[in-house]
């Protein structure tokens, strides 16, 4: 009942409000109505429980979807399968078969709109299922985008398995972080986004070269491969714009070149020439130069005037014999200038074309410049003959002069040397005299000292003669009164072995005498235990033993093991000893049948029985109680105090515990005994030793 | 009996000599006996003036009460007795 109404609630509230869903729903529904046919099996088995008025209830609850009914009532009229499962509940009672079509229409009412729409045709519903189909999946796909940005694990299985998953994902998430970070995705999308391949020019960065002003900055290899390059592009270029004929191809490139450094660069005229670069200095005179001998071959030939002019400069071997002229005369720098400015104006004149017109009047200039150097040959030559003349007169003057000055400086010479001679004579001679002098003053000084030294060792030798005689005097006095005083050392050695003989006897009376005492003060302490009738203190006794003894270790020991509660309160003599231990032996007696733990019973039938028990005599044999104390009472007679404990000592349980203050008085007893006679024979072993 | 008797009292006021040990649990055993005993004869009689009608039986009773307790105590004491001989050894 509930579960119907509740899905019909649903059915109806939610999917008629989304009414696409509700459609598919019922498209799909034709199965699904099995299942309501399911539920109303259910139903009718509770449903004769329900009371009718509540019924009515429910089915106004669930008219709510009620208002599609009208239809919906055809619908299920249309389907009369629902009557043969009711036939069931049908029997039952008419208000009852009311309420199962109340409730067979709760479920319809979804499939009303179904059944409507059914009939409007096939390719309306495939639309619908398309369009729905296509809806849903939209929707899937952006929720799974969605949830994609959330879970990373959905964000991998939905970037593999969906197409173009990916592609969505990535565009939201650029989109995301555009929006977050404006300035920074413009910077760092942009690259990302080209997505072209940044290439790089091999003839690109830097290189060695220094930049040549008109050509290209790449490498290669060689001049000559450029120039060719260059001539080729330029002859390319040529039959693109002149369209000259392929026979003047071979010169066109040429004037090019020709033209090119003219106008541009003196630097290229030397790339394009075979011999290689010269430097830029040259390259203007080599310039200068280099017209002349096109002007030459104007003056020979007009025909070959203008292709060979232009042809020359790029051939080296014209230039060479264009020198000529200045050579006969060329170390005179005037005349080279002369040269140099014929060779400018030729090149003024070919420049202006106006051989023709000047060419007579340069030959002429050229002949008296040829001319010009034969007569400032001419003028060198008087002028060095001139020359030589003089210098001739000159040396002869001065080897005159020469002599003269050798001669009076080898006189002034001879002179020097005589005076110096003089002087050095004159100087030894009063060095000697000094040296004398010295001489004799210290000879005589060493003999003064020389006899001082003599009597000094005579003195020395007299004073060690009077010592030794008066070390032998005093030697032979000290030996003789050494002699006297070890006789008296002798004697007092003797004095003190005597003396030591005496101390000696006194050590051995004395030692003697304390062993005496020693003797007397142990016997003392066996004559006070003995005699006494009753129990006494014997500390005096003891005191007086220990003082006598001197600390003697063995001694003080011996004293050390008494119990002291034995010399302070006194012994108990053999007689009382004997005395407590029959009313020992009669309690212990008594205990002897006792079991282990002994009750109230057991303690008082071992007290009853025991006084039945038959007593033996003598050492008798046996490890119970009774013969134990009988051997104890034997050796007591016979005054084995030692035996009579031991025997005691092997007692077990009560009747140990029962024997133990008397055991503890025999102990003490031996114990005394015992001390004793150590004491006493250690007293004989001192008298032994002294002697 | 009445001389080890005086012999323990005149120990027990010191010490108790060891073999004195096992009398003077039998003394206090039987005063303990005579005491319970008595008192249980008492109650007995009381209970049987008051409640039983002057019958017998409960003074009987009584006594068999003191008595078994005493003699409960004694057997105790004596087996704690022999407890402690087996731990001092």
């Amino acid at each position: 009942m509930l579960r119907t109404s509740i899905r019909s609630a649903r059915a109806l509230g939610r999917r008629p409000a989304a009414a696409v869903a509700g459609r598919q729903w019922q498209v799909a529904g034709t199965a699904a109505r099995g299942r309501h046919f399911a539920d109303k099996k259910l139903d009718p088995s509770s449903k004769p429980t329900v009371l009718p008025s509540s019924e009515t209830n429910t089915a106004e609850r669930s008219d709510i979807p009620k208002p599609a009914e009208p239809q919906p009532t055809i619908a299920s009229e249309d389907v009369p399968r629902t009557p043969p499962k009711p036939d069931t509940t049908s029997g039952v009672s008419p208000a009852v078969a009311e309420k199962p079509t109340t409730k067979t229409i709760t479920p319809p009412p979804p499939p009303p709109p179904a059944a409507g729409r059914p009939k409007t045709g096939f390719f309306r519903r495939l639309r619908n299922f398309v369009f729905t189909l296509t809806i849903l999946g939209a929707l899937g796909f952006g929720g799974g985008v969605w949830y994609s940005r959330i879970n990373d694990n959905f964000h991998d299985f939905f970037t593999e398995y969906v197409p173009y998953g990916e592609q969505a994902v990535l565009y939201l998430e650029e989109m995301d972080f555009r929006k977050r970070f404006h300035r920074l995705s413009d910077s760092m999308h942009r690259p990302r986004d080209t997505g072209a391949k940044v290439t790089i020019p091999a003839q690109s960065g830097a290189s060695w070269r220094v930049a040549d002003s008109g050509e290209q900055a790449g490498r290669h290899a060689s001049a000559i491969d450029k120039a060719k390059a260059s001539a080729s592009k330029e002859s390319k270029a040529k039959a693109d714009d002149v369209s000259v004929p392929a026979a003047a191809a071979a010169a066109a490139p040429t004037a090019e070149k020709v033209a090119q450094p003219a106008k541009e660069t003196p630097a290229a005229a030397p790339s394009a020439s075979p011999a290689g670069a010269a430097p830029t200095e040259t390259s203007s005179d080599k310039v200068a130069v280099v017209v002349p001998p096109a002007k030459k071959s104007t003056t020979k030939t007009e025909e070959a005037f203008k292709a060979p002019e232009v042809n020359e400069p790029s051939r080296r071997p014209p230039i060479p014999p264009i020198d000529p002229l200045a050579v006969n005369d060329a170390m005179e720098p005037v005349v080279q200038d002369l040269v140099r400015m014929l060779n400018d104006i030729i090149a003024v004149v070919n420049a202006d074309k106006a051989h023709e017109r000047y060419g007579s009047t340069i030959d002429k200039a050229k002949d008296e410049l040829s001319k010009v150097g034969a007569k400032v040959k001419d003028v060198k030559a008087e002028v060095e003959k001139k020359a030589g003349e003089q210098v001739k007169k000159h040396v002869r003057a001065f080897d005159q002069a020469a002599e003269d000055l050798v001669t009076r400086l080898e006189a002034a010479m001879a002179a020097q040397e005589a005076g110096w001679r003089d002087q050095f004579s004159d100087t030894m001679r009063q060095v000697h005299e000094l040296y004398e002098e010295r001489f004799a003053l210290l000879r005589e000084r060493e003999q003064l000292i020389g006899k001082q030294r003599l009597r000094n060792e005579l003195l020395q030798q007299a004073v060690a003669l009077k010592r030794e005689f008066l070390g032998e005097v005093r030697e032979r006095v000290e030996r003789e009164r050494d002699g006297r005083l070890g006789k008296l050392e002798d004697l007092e050695k003797a004095v003190a072995d005597l003396e030591k003989l005496t101390a000696g006897w006194n050590e051995v009376v004395e030692t003697s005498q304390r062993t005496q005492q020693l003797h007397v003060a142990v016997e003392a302490v066996r004559a006070s235990l003995e005699k006494a009738d009753h129990p006494r203190p014997f500390v005096r006794e003891l005191v007086a033993l220990k003082e006598i003894a001197a600390e003697d270790p063995l001694v003080d020991t011996a004293i050390a093991t008494i119990n002291p509660s034995a010399y302070q309160r006194g012994l108990p003599t053999t007689a009382q000893l004997v005395d407590r231990f029959r009313v020992v032996a009669g309690e212990v007696r008594k205990a002897s049948l006792l079991p282990e733990d002994a009750g109230v019973a057991s303690h008082a039938s071992s007290y009853v029985l025991s006084k039945v028990l038959f007593k033996k005599h003598g050492l008798a044999v046996g490890n119970d109680v009774e013969s134990v104390l009988t051997r104890t009472q034997t050796y007591l007679e016979e005054g084995d105090l030692d035996a009579a404990a031991r025997e005691m000592n092997g007692l077990q349980g009560w009747a140990k515990t029962l024997s133990r203050d008397w055991l503890g008085e025999v102990r003490k007893v031996l114990e005394v005994q015992q001390a004793l006679d150590v004491i006493s024979t250690e007293a004989r072993l001192q008298s032994l030793r002294v002697e | 009996m009445s001389d080890t008797a005086v012999s323990s009292r005149q120990s027990a006021v010191s010490r108790p000599v060891s073999e004195a040990l096992l009398n003077e649990k039998w003394d206090r055993c039987l005063s303990n006996l005579i005491v319970k005993s008595s008192l249980g004869l008492g109650f007995g009689v009381v209970f049987s003036v008051l409640l039983f009608k002057r019958r017998a039986w409960p003074a009987f009773v009584g006594v068999g009460f003191g008595a078994g307790r005493a003699y409960e105590e004694c057997n105790w004491s004596l087996r704690q007795a022999a407890k402690d001989l087996k731990k001092q050894s």
